[in-house]
């Protein structure tokens, strides 16, 4: 579902839309996407608004499926500091990054994820997570149950 | 009974509407209510054939006024009270009808 190399544990962002540039940065090193789909999570946020903060302290950022996504793909980020979207949801510890090329494919894969995250108590256990490890072990563990 | 159809809409219709799809039909398998549940984009919601559209509540100035069939607002797609509350008040009215 998330690679190891498509997650990251407590790392320093100034504000939200330079942690999205950071989970989008994962996604572009998969060769995932293109730098242009990052800006358009970007914009998504600016013009739709912090929907996006769909738990409290957890983000789902995306942008339209288009040319800029080559493969279905997910990422995720825990943050050091939280930022904040403007949200009733804020602060945001977590954010969880979906590309997908048709806007349906990836759609299995999200509910998994979607089922997790939506678990009591799981996005407390993915803030306290110190490592990337900790953060595919919580998964794992949840995923077998 | 008849088959409902509920769209649930967020901005592209493959994020966080999976997440308030998963949301209700654990709140309709409970209540033992057959629907489908569907997601849609706030773009194109309206032209899909379906009795209500189910949208986060920021979004809603986007279709508000345009729509034919019942729109709830939603506040925080992962509230069960919130979603189980709004959702059985829609299948109820439904049904009445």
């Amino acid at each position: 579902m998330i690679t190891k190399k498509n997650i990251l544990a407590n790392v320093k962002a100034e504000d939200w839309s330079a942690a999205i540039r950071i989970v989008g940065g994962l996604l572009e090193e998969a060769g995932s996407i293109t730098p242009h789909y990052t800006e358009a999570m970007i914009t998504a946020v600016k013009e739709m608004g912090p929907y996006m903060v769909i738990l409290p302290n957890f983000a789902l950022a995306h942008a339209a499926p288009s040319r800029e996504v080559l493969k279905n793909d997910f990422a995720l980020i825990t943050l050091e500091e939280p930022v904040y979207f403007g949200s009733p949801n804020d602060p945001v510890y977590i954010i969880l990054a979906i590309c997908s090329t048709d806007g349906k494919s990836h759609m299995d894969s999200l509910a998994k994820i979607a089922t997790i995250l939506m678990q009591e108590n799981m996005i407390a256990k993915l803030i306290k997570a110190d490592s990337v490890e900790e953060i595919l072990e919580i998964f794992a563990s949840d995923i077998s149950e | 009974m008849d088959n409902i159809r509920i769209q649930t809409v967020c901005g592209f219709g493959c994020g966080s509407s999976l997440f308030l799809r998963m949301k209700m039909e654990e709140v309709l398998k409970e209540n033992n209510v057959e629907a489908t549940v569907f997601c849609g984009d706030v773009g194109t919601c309206l032209s899909q054939p379906c009795d209500a559209i189910f949208i986060s509540e920021e979004l809603l100035s986007r279709i508000e006024g345009r729509a034919k069939i019942t729109v709830v607002p939603i506040k925080n797609f992962m509230d069960k009270n919130e979603v189980a509350t709004k959702t059985m008040e829609f299948v109820n009215n439904f049904n009445k009808k």
